[in-house]
């Protein structure tokens, strides 16, 4: 039996008089990859934001490690081991490749020093290095080069392997194909699944349908702020799938139609 | 392939919060603060050859005198546009500041050690004030500091009732450390240069070097990345706002001092002039991209600007013009080296 890593319990959030979450509970295993689904304005963005520590839920429990845990602020998502990566705002296209995998992390000589403290430049230079390289970038790309001048697959690639770096138990990603290209999508989904060999569990939240059932063991679907679904991959299918995040019986369509 | 790897071997040295290390010669000559250099480096011949009085040493030592009160400032402003912020009430604050110390020390009777340290006190506040608007309620840097500065300049024009004040003249520690003068061979240089070299060591550190300017540099490329990361933008961006309102303040007394006289309206138009050092340097309006020596070399190069087109005979009234064709060509240069280096 896997381990239970994430945990949440009825969680609740309101925006004035909208209810974007309204009795969210989900469980989320050692090394599995669990497919968040939704149309807009499902709850999926206000839910992985929760999660994240972006702000803070109104009612219901987060459970890390079956430990009860309280996350006011992304600081502390990061350091219970929850990593997001959001669509295209995770990294900072002026600072170098290395200066973003450590950025928040910096190495530091005279830590006493706190902000005036000088980088540790060398060390930031190996250790990208080193993690370029671990997952398989390396050939292609300098530690030193500017995140700017790299295409969104390479920069979505560096923001996984960041991820990865900090052994994140559970890593978040927010659409993360969108706006790439064809081979660029493979390479983050194969990384996907790299993930999922390392033991990370990984919560991905797309539109895409097809990947999901490329990569995905579970299947989680919210429709106006509530889990209406939750399906192991190999138990379902396509057409179901697409049922459940519109609430239409398009197979019942398909059916008539025939 | 070749040529994506030069593609990225510039983006790297491009500047100076990036890995800040050439690779080759070809990336260097590529990089905004060295395009600025060169291009300041042919204005100073020019302006020698054009004028054998340029160089003179009378002539350098004024240059000298002036450069190192905007200078000071641009270093504030670098670092808060490398963040992604701008203050338009430097020049305000420049006047503001010496005139509250003049009036505490001549109608007060306050100790001009104490009446110094109350200016920059209230030049903090200033600081504190625009960046706690900007970052808490969310309005952006121009409508706050375009504010600021009516208001500033607005107090600083009310309590002196729009008269210029005499300014303190007695020697004494306070003028030696903001405005003494020393002479170099038949170079006469003010104390002032040394906090202005003295200061930009330490922005170079900062931005290039320490963990701030780390954050400085993500937190002007992509906020919310950097907040992602736990990187506290607001608090940052506070302390760069009251810094570079610390540092107009600080310019303002040193000039003051070295002139004799706190002027109400000293330092109009500066904010702007101020602006322009910094992004002909190459720093980017726009954030993320910031560089000290680049700021340096643009401060050296608009006083040089305005120096050497007046004594090159251009008409008083037509020297704006030069001036402002020779920022915007600055710009379209840095705009151009920038388009190549990356890639969107």
């Amino acid at each position: 039996m896997m381990q239970e890593v994430l945990r949440l319990q009825n969680l609740q959030k309101s925006f004035g008089s909208v209810r974007a979450l309204k009795n969210a509970s989900l469980t989320l295993k050692e090394g599995e990859v669990v497919a968040l689904l939704g149309d807009n304005g499902a709850g999926k963005s206000t839910l992985i934001k929760a999660i994240s520590g972006v702000f803070p839920i109104d009612r219901g429990d987060i459970y890390v490690r079956g430990e009860k845990v309280s996350i006011r602020s992304t600081r502390e998502a990061m350091d219970l081991g929850i990593e997001t990566i959001h669509q295209d705002t995770s990294l900072a296209p002026d600072l170098s490749i290395a200066r973003n995998l450590f950025l928040g992390r910096e190495p530091v000589n005279l830590k006493w020093l706190g902000v005036f403290a000088p980088l540790d430049l060398a060390k930031l230079r190996d250790a990208a290095s080193a993690l370029l390289k671990r997952v398989g970038i390396s050939k292609k790309l300098d530690a030193d080069a500017l995140v700017s001048t790299l295409s969104g697959g390479e920069r979505q690639s560096i923001a996984i392997s960041r991820a990865m770096q900090f052994a994140a138990k559970v890593i978040i990603l927010d659409e993360p194909t969108n706006n790439l290209g064809v081979e660029e999508t493979h390479g983050v989904l194969r990384f996907v699944k790299e993930m999922r060999a390392a033991g990370h569990s990984v919560l991905l939240i797309t539109h895409n349908i097809h990947h999901v059932f490329e990569v995905a063991d579970r299947i989680i679907v919210m429709r106006r702020g509530e889990i209406v679904a939750e399906q192991t991959v190999a138990d379902t299918d396509l057409l179901t799938v697409e049922s459940l995040i519109t609430g239409a019986d398009l197979s019942a369509l398909m059916k008539r139609a025939q | 392939m070749v040529q994506q790897v030069m593609v990225q071997q510039v983006g790297a040295v491009t500047s100076e919060d990036g890995a800040g290390r050439a690779k080759g010669r070809s990336s260097l000559m590529r990089s905004p603060q060295f395009s600025s250099f060169v291009i300041l480096i042919v204005l100073l011949v020019v302006f020698a050859l054009a004028d054998g009085n340029f160089l003179s040493p009378l002539n350098i030592s004024n240059m000298m005198a002036f450069l190192p009160e905007l200078g000071i400032i641009a270093l504030g402003m670098t670092l808060l546009l490398t963040a992604g912020e701008f203050d338009l009430s430097v020049g305000a604050v420049f006047a503001l500041a010496p005139v509250v110390v003049m009036l505490l020390v001549q109608n007060a009777g306050v100790d001009i050690g104490v009446a110094l340290l109350a200016g920059l006190l209230l030049c903090i506040a200033i600081g504190a004030i625009n960046g706690v608007i900007v970052t808490k309620i969310g309005i952006s840097s121009f409508l706050v500091t375009l504010s600021m500065l009516l208001i500033v300049r607005g107090a600083a024009l009310y309590i002196t009732q729009g008269f210029p004040l005499k300014s303190w003249d007695q020697p004494g520690f306070f003028v030696t450390l903001l405005a003494g003068s020393f002479n170099i061979g038949a170079f006469r240089f003010y104390t002032s240069l040394w906090w202005f070299i003295g200061l930009s060591l330490l922005a170079v550190y900062v931005l290039r070097y320490a963990k701030l300017g780390n954050w400085i540099s993500a937190i002007g490329s992509n906020r919310n990345a950097a907040v992602a990361r736990g990187v506290p933008a607001d608090a940052v961006k506070i302390w760069l706002f009251i810094l570079t309102s610390l540092l107009a303040g600080l310019a303002g007394m040193i000039s003051a001092f070295r002139i004799s006289a706190a002027s109400p309206v000293a330092g109009t138009g500066y904010e702007l002039e101020v602006i322009a050092m910094v992004v002909v340097g190459g720093t980017a309006l726009t954030g993320g991209r910031g560089t000290i020596l680049g700021t340096i070399v643009g401060a050296l190069m608009l006083r040089a600007i305005r120096n050497g087109i007046v004594l090159v005979g251009v008409p008083g009234l037509a020297y704006n013009i030069f001036v402002g064709v020779i920022i915007l060509a600055m710009l379209i240069l840095h705009a151009l080296l920038q388009k190549n280096a990356t890639r969107s």
